[in-house]
């Protein structure tokens, strides 16, 4: 027994703000493991992906949900992708290696990123202020994902629903983001 | 003051009046007013006082081209100065000043320096003020300043807030007039996304200001109509209250919309938002601005353009006077006496360059046909013109009509030029536009309604059609072709007196003239010579009859002499929306360290590093400045042990199979061999072989690499590393992810590091002993009871030092935990500073040393570029001027009399020798005073240092009127051997 504890303290831990019928909050114990498909055995990654998460390996651009909305992949790149799935322990990535039995290689990126999900009627008017990518619901289908920039600070914007947007911005800069965010919103209600 | 000048009619709201101060004096107007609108409505015709001449001015145009009506809007902190009183709307409660008086409006006292005007000519600064030197600054600057200008600013901080926006469109209408609103109809009808975009606060351009029809309604009220049609479409966003400023790239345009200023209070709101708009296509439909005719005298207040009479009869319900007279040379001035006959306002006179029959009839009119006027009379208010047959009429006003120039601004952001139409007399957009913009309407010359709106609605369907967008031309709706003949007539010679042409930077006909005399050939030399065109208004009702005039003087046609292009912004922008929301903390972006509440709760002074806010040091009471701080950290992280949060450093996730391999070619030095478990120090080159960043690297499995960079260099090496990935090693397996903010980690230095350690991670995930887990050792452990970390035995300090890294999210309480099992060594928190020294100290280069110049060879490490493989920069780095025996290399300093400090950035000297460049040996790149030596200590590049150990030479900086002689020692002035290390 250690006599030292650590004490888990994500940067936007408990953000939950209201504009009206607009949400904007921080997921709790979102866990982020990237995948990358090894250069020539892609095909075969992809299969460990649809066997470990019962989903294909979505297009890029787009994220897919599981069956039992547990967990989400958001296809970035060519040979990279994300998993988000709601995990506690600091072992997210052990997790999913262990289900990809190594067809893919994996990083843990739960602490790179702090999350921020926006939701509600004024979540694109406020997005409109900081997001130059086009949200029109014409160019930005539900499970559009897009890596971009916000208030300078490298984004990945995702629409997970009809009005519901997930944001990912770099942890260290969590409070300027949720600024950046909080401010849209303020300025548009 | 009532409305003397307020007449029936117009778009104005009567059941909402507003009251509003201007000079002090109570006034009042209507909603729909604009504050221009509403000082003629009170009789208030004497608005400012002109740049340079101080001569008394009034309100020249009813639009966003106005060059006279300047006013400082508002008063304390939220004072604007310069705003227009033409387009600033009226509010309850709104106040305005004149500007650029001494003592009263009516009474300016600088307006003596009208009398001084036969000295004050085009160029007069350049020639009149050249000695003595002294007096340039100090006496000259000032007093020009003092006297010629514009408004004030309030030298408080901005209390309003702004905002930036990004939208996206089909089609980008720019400017709601009958072309603007058809293109936006027949764009709006056929489902594309469209953005109608307009500087007034109500659409309908010219149709607002007169009494044109349009099938069986008036022009506004098919505006009005065509509005609520397009207002009810979902795929069409109405932007009033804003102009688009700019075309850029790609069809990307900046547009302002001013979205409190019609407001008494902005309420919290932005008070303008500045867009950036990315359309697909986009259709200018800017309209034309009416030019004036050059006459003596033609700037005293009354003296307005035509058109804007038409509009401020119609549109507010105002005339600009009780008796008014039209000069014109073209059809459109006869329409201005028609509309103001039919208000009832007395005409009285209609002055027409052409010998001709009248245009139009009007009941009762007096025509003048083939006159001009010369002159007028009246200091405040137009008393009387003087025409060129002598005659002199008794006005209160007069309406001046020059013919209408095409609003071609847009056109010309890209470097399109404009060509000339004769039929026209005026320019109209050049063949090279902008990407992706048509022109029509007025803009593109089509300057009558009919042909105004057939252009906006083909403009639209080609532009759809371009896109692959299906749309069916709508109906044109029934509207006439009004008669605009034209005469080329831009100034009347016979005037003896001033005559101007840039009311806002008083520039006249004979400054034109003058310039031209003096050589000034090129209408840009022209420009800024005289400073036409040169004012907030960009010389919008100004360019043209110059323009002219200097054609007159050189013989030559008006596109023979050339023309003038635009630049954006097509009217200002604050500065403040400019800036946006980016001001005071939020100014741009901030990145914290996980462990920043702890070290912000025990004594941490921040620096800037970058976006990173990093303790630089921890002051502990007592301690009576930074050194003292500095010092204790040094001597104390040494003595036992100290901690830092380091998690600045760039982490890169490297995995693939062939990661090794890749990291082969990244690195100067080989890692291909690299054991798992171990780390290794690395240099990377550029394409050229210069040395651009170091850091290690740790194996932590046979695929999976983990490395550092500095701080500085983190997204610079992610993206040339990404760049090799995907464009020099397309074939290779290996794959990159960022994980700098991913982890807590924190360099544990000093002799007493891995007893502290040894309480942090857990017994049973690594045996922590020197044997066990040697010098550059790394690996996967627990931490505090299971907690994964990643451990490696590597030290900046040149102690026994780890770093130990957590998930980010423990960062915070790590370093507490840190500090609590280190309380027994008297465990230090140390910052930047302290990093600094103890670098310096162990003699590791920095961001310092690795100035873009330096190669491996200058660092003494050519031997690490690796002859046995290929990496980036290895060709370029074997240049042999690049290798030279007598290249500058990096050695260590200190002062002869270690008393004195050293200066970084010295250049080192040799004794004897002269302080010059040719002697110039090398330079001190990082100084600091060693706590543990006593004394000062620097890093430097010196000419072949590495063979003049010992040898004495000088090290002087000008820029501190100082020298000092220092020594040549190693680098390493703590612990050459290494030794303490590996224990």
């Amino acid at each position: 027994m250690s006599d030292f504890i650590l004490t888990s303290e994500p940067p936007l831990a408990g953000f939950d703000r209201r504009f009206g019928d607009t949400v904007l909050k921080a997921p709790k114990d979102l866990a982020i493991v990237s995948i990358a498909l090894p250069l020539g055995d892609e095909t075969k990654a992809e299969k460990a992906i649809k066997t470990a998460f019962d989903i294909a390996l979505p297009a890029m651009g787009t994220s897919d949900v599981t069956s039992d909305k547990s967990t989400t992949l958001m296809r970035l790149a060519n040979d990279q992708a994300f998993v988000l799935f709601a995990c506690p322990t600091p072992d997210a990535e052990r997790q999913i290696a262990a289900k990809l039995k190594g067809a893919a290689y994996t990083t843990d990126q739960t602490d790179a990123w702090c999350a921020l999900e926006l939701s509600g009627p004024l979540a694109r008017p406020a997005l409109e202020r900081i997001c130059m990518v086009d949200l029109h619901p014409d160019s930005f289908a539900i499970n559009a994902i897009a890596r971009t920039v916000m208030e300078h600070m490298g984004a990945i914007v995702a629409r997970t629903d009809a009005d519901t947007y997930l944001l990912l911005s770099a942890s260290s800069s969590a409070k300027s983001f949720a600024h950046a965010v909080e401010l849209s919103l303020e300025n548009v209600s | 003051m009532s409305q003397v000048n307020r007449i029936k009619g117009g778009l104005i709201d009567r059941s909402q009046t507003f009251s509003f101060q201007f000079n002090g004096t109570q006034m009042q107007g209507y909603a729909g007013d604009t504050l221009a609108s509403a000082l003629l409505a009170n009789g208030q015709t004497l608005v400012g006082r002109s740049f340079k001449y101080h001569r008394p001015r009034g309100i020249f145009t009813a639009g966003s081209e106005e060059p006279n009506a300047l006013v400082q809007l508002r008063s304390g902190a939220h004072q604007e100065p310069n705003t227009r009183a033409t387009v600033a709307e009226l509010f309850d409660g709104l106040t305005a000043t004149s500007q650029n008086h001494r003592g009263s409006l009516k009474h300016d006292l600088m307006a003596i320096t009208d009398l001084m005007s036969p000295f004050l000519s085009a160029g007069f600064y350049y020639k009149t003020f050249m000695w003595p030197k002294a007096f340039w600054e100090k006496l000259y600057e000032p007093a020009i300043r003092m006297s010629a200008g514009l408004g004030r600013l309030s030298m408080q901080e901005d209390p309003d807030s702004y905002d930036k926006g990004y939208l996206h469109c089909d089609l980008l209408v720019i400017g709601a007039g009958p072309a603007g609103i058809m293109a936006a109809l027949t764009a709006g009808r056929s489902g594309a996304r469209v953005i109608l975009a307009d500087e007034d606060f109500t659409p309908g351009g010219r149709l607002n200001g007169e009494t044109l029809e349009i099938g069986d309604m008036s022009g506004q009220a098919w505006a009005a109509q065509a509005m609520a049609e397009l207002a009810s479409m979902d795929n069409v966003r109405l932007m009033s209250r804003t102009t688009v400023y700019g075309a850029y790239d790609h069809g990307t345009y900046g547009a302002l919309e001013r979205c409190t200023d019609h407001l008494a209070s902005a309420n919290g709101k932005p008070r303008q938002i500045l867009w950036r708009i990315y359309s697909k296509r986009a259709v200018l439909t800017a309209g034309a601005t009416e030019r004036p005719i050059a006459f003596g005298n033609n700037d005293r207040p009354g003296i307005m353009l035509a058109g804007a009479v038409r509009t401020y009869v119609n549109r507010y319900g105002v005339t600009p006077g009780t008796r008014v007279a039209v000069f014109t040379n073209n059809d459109d001035g006869y329409r201005t006496a028609a509309d103001l006959a039919a208000k009832g306002v007395t005409v009285a006179a209609v002055i027409d360059t052409r010998n001709q029959a009248p245009a139009q009839d009007i009941p009762g009119m007096r025509h003048i046909r083939g006159a001009g006027v010369v002159d007028t009379k009246g200091r405040h208010q137009l008393k009387s013109i003087t025409l060129t047959d002598g005659q002199m009429i008794d006005c209160d006003a007069l309406a001046v009509s020059g013919g209408w120039n095409p609003n071609v601004h847009l056109t010309c952001h890209q470097r399109g030029r404009p060509t000339w139409r004769d039929d026209l007399n005026a320019f109209v957009p050049g063949d090279t536009l902008p990407t992706g913009m048509a022109v029509a309407g007025a803009a593109n010359g089509a300057l009558t309604l009919a042909s105004a709106m057939a252009e906006g609605r083909d403009a639209a369907l080609a532009q759809l059609a371009d896109l692959g967008l299906k749309a069916s031309p709508i109906d044109l709706p029934r509207a006439e072709d009004e008669a605009r003949d034209g005469a080329a007539v831009w100034h009347i010679p016979q005037s003896k007196k001033r005559a101007w042409l840039d009311l806002q930077n008083d520039v006249t006909v004979k400054d034109i003239k003058q310039s031209h005399q003096e050589g000034f050939r090129s209408v840009e030399h022209m420009k800024r010579y005289t400073t036409l065109g040169m004012a907030t208004d960009q010389g919008k009702t100004a360019n043209i009859p110059a323009l002219a005039i200097m054609a007159e003087c050189t013989g030559r046609t008006i596109p023979e002499t050339g023309t003038t292009i635009f630049r954006p912004p097509y009217t200002p922008v604050p500065i403040g929306a400019l800036g946006g929301r980016a001001r005071g903390q939020e100014f741009r972006p901030t990145r914290l360290t996980p462990s920043h509440e702890w070290a912000s709760a025990n004594g941490a002074t921040f620096v800037e590093v970058g976006n990173w806010m990093r303790a630089q040091w921890f002051a502990r009471p007592g301690e009576k400045g930074w050194r003292d701080s500095v010092d204790r950290e040094v001597l104390a992280t040494r003595g036992s042990v100290g901690i830092c949060d380091v998690t600045t450093l760039g982490k890169i996730d490297v995995q693939g199979r062939d990661a090794a391999a890749f990291l082969n070619k990244i690195y100067a030095n080989g890692f291909a061999k690299l054991a798992v478990g171990r780390v290794r120090y690395g240099i990377m080159l550029r394409e050229d072989g210069i040395c651009y960043d170091d850091g290690t690297t740790a194996r932590m499995g046979e695929n999976h690499f983990v490395m550092t960079t500095t701080t500085a260099n983190a997204v610079l090496v992610f993206r040339r590393m990404e760049f090799a990935r995907q464009c020099l090693f397309p074939d290779m397996d290996v794959h990159l992810i960022s994980t700098t903010d991913a982890w807590a980690q924190f360099a544990v230095a000093g002799p007493n590091a891995r007893k502290l350690l040894e309480k942090i991670v857990d017994a049973d995930s690594q045996d922590m002993s020197n044997e066990g887990f040697p010098f550059m050792a790394c690996g996967e452990v627990t931490v505090c009871g299971g907690t994964p970390a990643r451990l490696f035995r590597i030290s900046f300090s040149g102690e026994l030092a780890y770093e130990i890294a957590v998930p980010a999210r423990y960062g915070n309480s790590m370093m507490g935990a840190l500090m609590e099992a280190g309380r027994e060594f008297g465990a230090t928190p140390y910052g930047t500073e302290a990093l600094g020294v103890m670098r310096i100290e162990k003699g590791h280069a920095a961001g310092n040393e690795l100035d873009g110049r330096i190669t491996a060879h200058n660092l003494g490490m050519g031997r690490m570029v690796s002859k046995a493989k290929d990496c980036i920069g290895n060709t370029l780095s074997q240049r042999p001027e690049m290798n030279r025996d007598d290249a500058v290399k990096l050695v260590g300093f200190r002062p002869v009399d270690r008393a004195i400090p050293l200066i970084a950035g010295a250049h080192l000297i040799n004794k004897g020798d002269a302080v010059n460049m040719a002697n110039d040996q090398g330079w001190l790149s990082s100084v600091a005073y060693s706590p543990s030596l006593g004394h000062s200590i620097a890093l430097g590049f010196i000419k072949s240092g590495d063979t003049r150990m010992g040898e004495i030479v000088r090290a002087v900086s000008p820029v501190h009127d100082k020298e000092m002689e220092v020594e040549i020692v190693s680098a390493h002035f703590i612990d050459p051997e290494g030794s303490r290390l590996r224990v």
